[in-house]
């Protein structure tokens, strides 16, 4: 034996407008909408124009430098990135940085992990860990000389930073990583 | 894990983008789908998948994409305020002859896409268009008047 489908009576189910037709229109919670929607492009606006300017990493806001005070290396990276984006941080070393035809580099085990360093160009001929980082040697005769990271981030976070020839004045500096 | 939160959190994301980019007229799906045609033929692929390219991720995030848009689907049903949240209501955009200005200018909508609809029914004129609902999907629905 069949078994009757189950059914209920149809009521009405939207307002009528002039007693005519079924619509289901509200106004007002429409209008509370469009003033939402407008809010929402404001603040769509506002993260275009930020993006565009760096604030969430890859603009000018983004760049950063910083000098040893001993003139030893200058540091270019960028102070915002973004996950699993490649960047670079460039490092020049001056005069001063140079001992015996060689540059001793250390840099602090949070480029390594947190900022996921995936290549040093050029390649060092030695490297020794310890300290808290790792130190790189590389052979060099003058300035201009400089050494390439190729960071890549993991994860989001802040990263604090140190890089410093040996017996040098260190940079500290901090990159914030957006997801 | 991340993975799934990631889809969980993009396909919420692009519920609230679909829906503030607004409804075009025309014979299309509910914004409220597109979600599904823009997840996964798109930023699926990108952000939300990552470097992550094996099957499991795939079938996870899938999961996940399947999972959160039949929550959303059953609480509309459940919740009229979250209904109109999701979907938006009808909208009159013609009535007894008069425009209703403020629904055509937010809704990006102008006479031509009414008369594109109401040759679509049939009607060679405005004039004869007793009323045009700007329906949930994107549709115009149009109402002749009795002697069109």
């Amino acid at each position: 034996m069949v078994t009757k489908p189950s059914t209920t009576p149809v009521t009405q189910s939207a307002p009528r407008v002039n007693n005519e037709i079924e619509v289901g229109e509200d106004l007002e919670f429409q209008r509370k909408w469009w003033r939402f929607e407008n809010l929402v492009w404001i603040l769509f606006t506002l993260i275009i124009v930020l993006d565009m300017a760096g604030l969430f990493g890859r603009g000018p806001i983004a760049k950063a430098e910083r000098h040893a005070a001993d003139g030893t290396i200058d540091v270019k990276y960028e102070r915002i990135e973004r996950t699993d984006s490649p960047s670079i941080l460039t490092i020049d070393f001056g005069p001063s940085a140079i001992h015996d035809g060689k540059i001793k580099l250390f840099i602090s085990e949070s480029l390594v992990k947190g900022l996921g360093t995936q290549r040093v160009v050029p390649a060092p001929t030695e490297t020794t860990i310890g300290e808290g980082g790792l130190t790189y040697t590389f052979p060099a005769s003058k300035p201009p000389a400089a050494v390439d990271l190729a960071l890549q981030p993991s994860g989001p976070g802040i990263y604090h930073f140190k890089i410093a020839v040996t017996n040098a004045e260190p940079i500290q500096a901090k990159i914030f990583v957006v997801p | 894990m991340a993975a799934v939160v990631r889809a969980f959190v993009g396909y919420f994301f692009l519920v609230l983008i679909v829906r503030i980019v607004g409804r075009r007229p025309g014979k299309q799906m509910t914004p409220f789908e597109f979600v599904l045609i823009f997840f996964i033929g798109g930023l699926a692929l990108t952000a939300m998948v990552g470097d992550e390219v094996s099957y499991t991720n795939a079938i996870c995030q899938i999961i996940t994409l399947g999972s959160a848009h039949y929550t959303l689907a059953w609480a509309r049903t459940k919740s009229k305020r979250l209904a109109r949240l999701v979907d938006g209501t009808p909208l009159i955009l013609l009535e007894s002859g008069n425009w209703r200005s403020e629904t055509l200018h937010h809704m990006r909508i102008n006479a031509d896409d009414v008369m594109a609809s109401a040759r679509d029914s049939g009607l060679k004129t405005l004039q004869q268009v007793d009323r045009a609902v700007l329906e949930r999907n994107g549709e115009i629905s149009i109402t002749p008047k009795d002697n069109a």
